[in-house]
C-alpha cells in the first residue's frame, strides 16, 4: 500500500512539473538570516506575563535513600514562591510506567522526582519556584537532605553481581533484559569454519551536547486554565501526549463520568482509534501480545497505570498546546519526554501560573543524555578464502539508572542486532543481549542509535583481514552484497533493493584513497620514525529503510512510522506546509520550501513552513530523528504539494475555461501553455474558492494532505568513509590528514545541506574517538559536569572532509534518503581503523573506541598503564 | 567615589531601582548570566579607593580584573564571595613600561594587549611566545596578566613564565607597594602569598639579554585547553658554547608552577647536545611527580615532560644555528 502511493501519484499526475529548478541546488538556508542574526526564538526567549522561575535541587550522592528533606530554610527565602519534592509530585502526578515492553524486559516505574530514594549524581529531588533564576538556585542551597547511602553499580560488571543489590527492587537483579535471536543454522556454520575469531569491544559513555540545552516554559492563562507548553523539543505531540496523561489525575470513574457526558469526544477519538487499529490491524497484530507479561508480574502497578494511561489518553482535559519555534539541536537527545517536563508543568498547575526551567549545561552534561556505553564480544566464523560465514554476538548496554522515555535500551539494543551484518552476505548470525542497570545518567538515543553495530563490525573486520594476511578492503569487497546479490535480504530480515550501494561506495572510496601509494609513503614514513596509518569503515543504514525493516527489530513498531503532511493554500493565496518534523538543525524550512516550490511553480520564500505547534500541524509521535525528514518528511511535501497542485489546477481550468491538462505554472502564474500573457495567480484561484463558499476553513482556501512513508525502494544510505591518520608516538596526538567521505543518499535536495549533516556527524565521531566522555569514578561518582573536562572538539580539531556523492540515478521518485546520522556512525570505525593501522607493527590491538593520548601511549607501549 | 550597590546578580530589578543603579544592572546581568550568588559590587575609579576598600572588608572581599577565572568559579558556586572589587575602572593601571633593563605591565594590561605589543616581543620574548597558548582570543581580550598570576592556576602559562624569567610582582597595600619574587609568589594549588589586603598592582621583568634563547612547549587536549604538560625554557650559553644558564619551568605537573632544578643544574656548564638532551629530558621524567586526572595519566605526564623539554632545547639551540 505504501510503495504504490509513490507509484500513482506518478502515475495520475501527468501533470507534473519539470523538476529540478531548485532541487539538487544549493540553495542557500533559509532559516540563516533569522538565525545568525539572532532573531532566533529559542524556549529562552519565551517570557509571559508574570512567569517565575525554576531550579532543581539535585543529588550528589550516586545512590543512596532519602531519609528526610528539610525545605524550611529554603522556603523562608525573600522570593521563593514554592519547593515541590517526590511526595508531592506522586500526588500531582502519574508515574512513567512503560507504554510499551519486550519480553523478557523489566522496565522501572518512576516519578519525576526521585521518591525514596536517589538513583545518579544529579537525579532531581524537588523543583525550587522562586521570582528569579538566582533566588531558586539560592534556596537549592539551603536545602538539607539526609541521605543513608547505598552500595552503587557503576558499570555492567558491578550489574551482573548478583551480590549487589537491585537498584530497582521489584526487579531481582541488575538486569533488565535479556533477549537472544539467531538468524540461519549457527550451529552447522561456525562448525563449517576454518578459524573463529573472537574479540571483546567497549565503548565508553559520551553525551549529546546540542548548543540549546534543555527546557521549557509551562504557560498558564490563569483565567482560561489554559495551558501552553514551551519547549525545546524534537517531538511536541509526543510531549504533549505524555504531558497529559502524566498530569491528569482524575480517578478512572471520573474520566469515565466525564467522557459519558461528552460523547463527542470520546465518538471522535473511538473513531481515529477505531480506523488506526483497522487499517495497522496486520502490523499491529506482529506485536508479541505477551511481552508485558514479565513487566507486570514484576510490578503489577503497571497494569493500573497502563489503565489509568488510557483512560487519561480518553479523557485528558489537560492536553497542553506544545509550542516549539526555533531549537537549538538534539542530537535525539530532545526525543525523549524528560522527567523535568512533567514536573514543571505540574508545579505550574498547581501555583496556576506560568514557570520556566532553562536548564544549565552541568545539569545537561549530567542528565540531559547519554549513550554508546556498551561491550559486544563478537566471533566471526570465516574461510581461508577471506569468506565470511557467521557473526556470534553478545551485547551488554549499560541503561545508567533511569529508562529514557519513550525510547530506551531494550528498543536500541534490537536495533544493534537487525544492523550489525551490514552490508556483508553471512550465512547465520546470533545475537545475544543484555540491558542492565547502573547508577549513571540518562542513556538515550545518539545520532545513530545502533551505531556500535557499525564500529564493532568494521573494527571486527579488520581484524580477521589481518589475521587472514587479506587486505580490509579486499575482505569486504569479497564480502558485501554487490549488484550481482541485489535484490537480497539481510540475514536479519531487512530486503536490500539494487539502490542499496554500500559496495559502490566502497570501490569509489578505495579508488579515491589509492592504496598503493599510501603503502608506499607509509613505509617510508617509518623509517623516520612517523607512524602512518589508514582506515575504512562501509555502512548501509535504514533511511527511512524497507518496508519490512522495523520488523527486523522489533515487530508492530512500524504501525506509527507514516507521516502526514498538509498543503494548504491560504486564502490571500499563499502556500504553507505543515509538518510533524520539527527542525533543529536540519534545515527543513530550507529543503521542505525548495520540494514544494518546484511541484508548485512557485519561489522558494512564497514558501511556508508551519511546524512546532501541535494546534496547528498535523500528529506524529516520532517528530524529527530517525534520518526520516528527508525520505518520509520531505517525500510527504513533493507528494501533498502535488496533490495541492492539482487542487490548484482544477480550480483555474474552471476559472479559465480552459482544460486543466493544458495548464502551467511558471513563476507562481497560471497560464494555459503556450500563452503566458493570459494567466492567474493563486490569490485568484483562492479568492475563486472562497467566494463560492467552499473554503476549506476560516484561513484556508484549500486543504489537502498525504500520509507516507517512504519512496517504494529500499531507503538505504549508503557510505563509505576513509581516515588517514599520523600518530605521533612521543606524545600520543594524533592528526588527521585526510578524510574522505563517499556517500549515497540517492537524490540530494540541497548538497550544501547534505554535506553539513555529514561533516557534522564525522566531527561527533572524532569527538567520540579522541574527546568527548562521560567519566563516572570507581564509586559512580560524575566527573564530566563542565565543558573544562568534558571536551566538545572545536573547529580548530576538525580536519577538512571531502565528500564524493554517488547520487544513483533514482529508481522511484522522491528517492531521498536520511543522512542526519550516518556521518557518526561511520567515523570512528574509520578512525579506530586507521589507528590501529599505523600501529600495527607494534602488534597494537584497538578494541575500545576512545583513544586520548594517554590511551595511545599505553597501547603503544610507550608507558605504562595506571 | 567608591561606587558601591548591593544587588543579587541577575536580579535586574532589584538594581534597577536604587538610584544610578540601571546602567549598572544592566552590565552586571549581561556578563554574569543569571546564575551566579548574591554579593555586593563595588567598582572603585582608584587605585587608593580599591586599597581602602580591600582593607575594610578584607577576607570577604575578591579582586576582579578580567573576570575570565573568577565569573565561571562564580557562575558554577563554586566561589561565593561576598563582595566584588572590580578594578577594571582603574586609570594608570593598563600601560606597559619599560625603564632602564626593566620592563613593567600594569594590572589592567590584556593577555591580547601585551600579546601585540612590541616590546613584549623584543624585551620579554618568552611571554611573547607563551601568549597564543592561552586559551583564545576572546579570552586573551578581556583575561589580565596579573589576573592569571594571582589565580596561579597550576595549569596556566604565564606563572611558569614568571617563574622561570625571576619576574617581580608588584602587590600594593594601604601600607604600601613591596615586590614579591615569583619563586616565593606561588604558594599552592590556586594560591599564593598575597594578602588579603594586597592587590597586584603589576608585575615586572628583567629585559632579556642579548643572545638568551627561549621555548615555549605546550600539549593540551584541543586548542586553547589549559596544559596537559607545558614547558617554558629559557637557555642562555656562553661564549665558548656551553650552557650558562638554563630555566625549565613547567606548569601542569604540579600543584604550583615548579622548575626541574636538577637537571638545570646538569645543563648547566654542559655542552648542549642531542644525547645531553635526552638524558636532561629523562631526568626531568624522573624528577617531577606529576598527578592523573581524567585527561592525562601521571605517567603521561612524567613521560611528556621529558619529550618536551628535548623540544623546548632543541627549538633553543635551533635560535643559534648550531647544535651538535
Ligand atoms: C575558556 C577559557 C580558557 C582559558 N584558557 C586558559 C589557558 O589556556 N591558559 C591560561 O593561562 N589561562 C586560561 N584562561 C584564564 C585566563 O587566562 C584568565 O584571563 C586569567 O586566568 C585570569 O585573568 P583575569 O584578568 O580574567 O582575572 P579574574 O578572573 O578577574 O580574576 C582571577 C583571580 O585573580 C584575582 N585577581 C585578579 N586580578 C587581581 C589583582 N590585580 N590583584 C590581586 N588579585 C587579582 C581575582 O580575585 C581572582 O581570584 C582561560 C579562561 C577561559 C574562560
Amino acid at each position: 500500500m505504501r510503495k504504490s502511493l509513490a507509484k500513482q501519484a506518478l502515475n495520475a499526475d501527468t501533470n507534473a512539473p519539470a523538476m529540478g529548478r531548485f532541487v539538487g541546488q544549493s540553495v542557500k538556508r533559509v532559516e540563516d538570516q533569522r538565525l545568525l542574526t539572532g532573531n532566533g526564538t529559542y524556549v529562552a526567549d519565551v517570557n509571559p506575563e508574570e512567569v517565575v522561575h525554576a531550579s532543581f535541587f539535585r543529588s550528589p550522592y550516586a545512590h543512596a535513600e532519602i531519609l528526610s528533606i528539610d525545605l524550611a530554610a529554603g522556603l523562608a527565602l525573600d522570593g521563593v514562591i514554592a519547593i515541590y519534592t517526590g511526595k508531592d509530585i506522586e500526588r500531582l502526578t502519574n508515574p512513567f510506567a512503560p507504554l510499551a515492553s519486550l519480553a523478557n524486559q523489566y522496565t522501572p516505574v518512576f516519578y519525576g522526582l526521585a521518591t525514596d530514594r536517589v538513583r545518579h549524581v544529579g537525579d532531581p529531588i524537588a523543583i525550587i519556584i522562586a521570582t528569579s533564576r538566582c533566588i531558586a538556585e539560592d534556596a537549592a542551597e539551603l536545602i538539607d537532605v539526609d541521605y543513608k547511602p547505598l552500595a552503587t553499580v557503576t558499570n555492567h560488571r558491578e550489574a551482573n553481581d548478583p551480590t549487589i543489590p537491585a537498584i530497582w527492587p521489584k526487579n531481582d537483579s541488575n538486569v533488565l533484559y535479556e533477549d537472544e535471536k539467531i538468524y540461519g543454522e549457527i550451529e552447522r556454520v561456525f562448525a563449517r569454519a576454518d578459524h573463529v575469531f573472537t574479540e571483546t569491544f567497549s565503548c565508553h559513555r559520551v553525551s549529546n551536547q546540542p548548543m540549546e540545552t534543555r527546557g521549557a516554559v509551562a504557560e498558564i492563562d490563569p483565567d482560561s486554565g489554559e495551558i501552553t507548553y514551551h519547549a525545546a523539543t524534537q517531538s511536541p505531540h509526543l510531549l504533549r501526549w505524555i504531558l497529559a496523561i502524566s498530569t491528569e489525575r482524575e480517578s478512572v470513574v471520573e474520566s469515565l463520568k466525564y467522557l459519558a457526558t461528552n460523547r463527542d469526544r470520546l465518538k471522535k477519538f473511538g473513531a481515529g482509534a477505531k480506523a488506526f487499529l483497522t487499517e495497522k490491524k496486520d502490523d499491529l497484530a506482529k506485536n508479541d501480545s505477551t511481552a508485558s507479561t514479565n513487566q507486570i508480574k514484576k510490578d503489577p502497578s503497571t497494569l493500573a497505570h497502563l489503565g489509568r494511561t488510557f483512560f487519561n489518553t480518553l479523557g485528558s482535559r489537560r492536553y497542553p498546546r506544545v509550542v516549539a519555534k526555533d531549537v537549538g539541536g538534539a542530537f535525539g537527545s530532545k526525543g525523549a519526554v524528560n522527567r523535568e517536563d512533567v514536573v514543571l508543568l505540574a508545579a505550574a498547575l498547581d501555583l496556576n501560573r506560568s514557570v520556566k526551567w532553562i536548564e544549565d549545561r552541568s545539569e545537561n552534561l549530567a542528565d540531559g543524555g547519554q549513550a554508546r556505553e556498551e561491550d559486544m564480544t563478537i566471533s566471526v566464523a570465516a574461510k581461508d578464502d577471506g569468506t565470511i560465514l557467521g557473526f556470534r554476538v553478545e551485547l551488554v548496554m549499560d541503561q545508567g539508572a533511569y529508562p529514557a522515555v519513550p525510547f530506551n535500551c531494550g528498543l536500541f539494543s534490537n536495533m544493534i542486532k537487525a544492523m550489525l551484518p551490514g552490508p556483508y552476505r553471512l550465512e547465520a548470525f546470533e545475537m545475544k543481549m543484555k540491558v542492565v542497570a547502573s547508577n549513571k545518567g540518562r542513556y538515550l538515543q545518539y545520532r545513530g542509535p545502533w551505531a556500535n553495530e557499525t564500529w564493532v563490525r568494521e573494527r571486527m573486520l579488520d581484524i580477521v583481514a589481518r589475521e587472514l594476511a587479506i587486505s580490509p578492503t579486499e575482505l569486504r569487497q569479497k564480502n558485501m552484497f554487490g549488484p550481482e546479490h541485489l535484490p537480497g535480504k539481510m540475514v536479519t530480515g531487512p530486503d536490500l533493493d539494487e539502490d542499496m550501494t554500500a559496495a559502490a561506495t566502497l570501490a569509489k572510496a578505495i579508488e579515491v584513497a589509492d592504496l598503493p601509494a599510501f603503502e608506499v609513503a607509509q613505509a617510508e614514513a617509518l623509517t623516520i620514525g612517523r607512524h602512518l596509518g589508514i582506515g575504512f569503515a562501509t555502512y548501509h543504514e535504514a533511511a527511512p529503510g524497507p518496508d519490512n525493516f522495523w520488523e527486523s527489530v522489533n515487530p508492530g513498531s512500524d504501525a506509527f512510522l507514516p507521516e502526514r503532511v498538509d498543503a494548504v493554500l491560504g486564502r490571500d493565496g499563499s502556500v504553507s506546509i505543515k509538518t510533524q518534523q520539527l527542525p533543529h538543525g536540519q534545515s527543513h524550512e530550507t529543503t521542505y520550501s525548495q520540494l514544494a516550490a518546484d511541484e508548485l511553480g512557485i519561489a522558494i520564500k512564497d514558501v511556508t513552513l508551519v511546524y512546532g505547534d501541535t494546534d496547528n500541524t498535523p500528529f506524529g509521535l516520532l517528530g524529527t530523528g530517525g534520518s526520516r525528514g528527508g525520505p518520509v518528511g520531505g517525500g510527504g511535501v513533493t507528494f501533498s504539494s502535488r496533490q495541492l497542485r492539482r487542487l490548484i489546477l482544477d480550480e483555474a481550468a474552471d476559472l479559465m475555461e480552459a482544460s486543466v491538462d493544458d495548464l502551467d505554472i511558471i513563476d507562481g502564474k497560471i497560464h494555459v501553455r503556450g500563452v503566458p500573457a493570459l494567466s492567474k495567480t493563486f490569490a485568484d484561484v483562492a479568492r475563486a474558492v472562497t467566494s463560492r463558499g467552499q473554503a476549506a476553513s476560516t484561513a484556508n482556501a484549500i486543504e489537502t494532505h498525504v500520509v507516507y512513508s517512504n519512496a517504494g525502494n529500499g531507503g538505504w544510505a549508503c557510505s563509505t568513509h576513509v581516515c588517514w591518520v599520523d600518530v605521533d608516538l612521543e606524545t600520543g596526538f594524533v592528526t588527521i590528514p585526510r578524510y574522505v567521505v563517499v556517500e549515497d543518499c540517492g537524490q540530494m535536495i540541497n548538497p550544501a545541506i547534505v554535506e553539513g549533516q555529514i561533516r557534522g556527524g564525522v566531527a561527533q565521531g572524532i569527538g567520540a574517538v579522541f574527546y568527548e566522555k562521560t567519566v563516572y569514578d570507581e564509586s559512580a561518582n560524575f566527573q564530566s559536569s563542565t565543558f573544562m573536562d568534558y571536551l566538545i572538539p572545536t573547529a580548530m580539531e576538525i580536519p577538512e572532509i571531502e565528500i564524493f556523492h554517488l547520487e544513483t540515478p533514482a529508481s522511484v521518485e522522491a528517492d531521498f534518503r536520511g543522512v542526519g546520522e550516518g556521518g557518526m556512525i561511520g567515523s570512528p570505525p574509520a578512525i579506530n581503523n586507521a589507528v590501529e593501522n599505523a600501529l600495527a607493527h607494534l602488534g597494537v590491538r584497538i578494541t575500545e573506541q576512545h583513544l586520548p593520548p594517554t590511551r595511545i601511549l599505553e597501547l603503544a607501549g610507550v608507558i605504562e598503564a595506571e | 567615589m567608591a561606587n558601591s550597590v548591593t544587588q543579587r546578580a541577575g536580579h535586574a530589578e532589584n538594581l534597577a531601582n536604587k538610584p544610578g543603579g540601571r546602567d549598572q544592572a544592566a552590565k552586571i546581568c549581561k556578563g554574569l548570566g543569571v546564575k551566579n550568588p548574591p554579593f555586593a559590587y563595588h567598582r572603585p575609579e582608584t587605585l587608593d579607593e580599591a586599597l581602602l576598600l580591600l582593607a575594610q572588608i578584607g577576607e570577604e572581599a575578591k579582586i576582579m580584573s578580567g573576570g575570565q577565572s573568577l565569573l565561571p568559579v562564580m557562575a558554577i558556586r563554586l566561589g561565593q564571595p561576598e563582595n566584588i572589587i572590580d578594578i577594571s575602572q582603574i586609570r594608570g593601571l593598563d600601560s606597559i613600561e619599560t625603564e632602564s633593563d626593566i620592563v613593567m605591565f600594569g594590572a589592567l594590561v590584556t593577555h591580547s594587549q601585551a600579546e601585540a605589543s612590541p616590546v613584549t616581543r623584543d624585551s620579554v620574548p618568552l611571554l611573547h611566545k607563551a601568549m597564543p597558548y592561552i586559551g583564545h582570543r576572546a579570552i586573551r581580550n578581556r583575561g589580565t596578566l596579573c589576573g592569571s598570576l594571582a589565580h596561579a592556576d597550576p595549569a596556566a602559562e604565564l606563572p611558569a613564565v614568571a617563574l622561570a624569567l625571576d619576574a617581580e610582582l608588584i602587590a600594593a597595600s594601604t601600607d604600601g607597594a613591596r615586590f614579591i619574587a615569583a619563586e616565593d609568589f606561588f604558594s599552592g594549588f590556586l594560591s599564593t602569598t598575597l594578602q588579603q589586603n594586597e592587590l597586584l598592582v603589576g608585575v615586572r621583568f628583567h629585559q632579556a639579554p642579548a643572545g638568551m634563547l627561549t621555548s615555549v612547549q605546550e600539549l593540551s587536549r584541543r586548542h586553547g585547553d589549559f596544559a596537559l604538560v607545558g614547558l617554558t625554557c629559557v637557555l642562555q650559553l656562553s661564549s665558548d658554547g656551553l650552557v650558562d644558564s638554563a630555566a625549565l619551568s613547567f606548569f601542569g605537573v604540579a600543584s604550583t608552577p615548579s622548575r626541574a632544578t636538577q637537571a638545570e643544574q646538569s645543563l648547566v656548564g654542559s655542552r648542549p647536545t642531542t644525547e645531553l638532551f635526552e638524558e636532561i629530558a629523562n631526568m626531568v621524567s624522573n624528577e617531577l611527580d606529576p598527578p592523573s586526572d581524567t585527561h592525562a595519566s601521571a605517567n603521561y605526564r612524567k613521560h611528556a615532560a621529558g619529550v618536551l623539554t628535548k623540544r623546548a632545547l632543541a627549538d633553543c639551540m635551533s635560535q643559534t644555528g648550531v647544535l651538535t
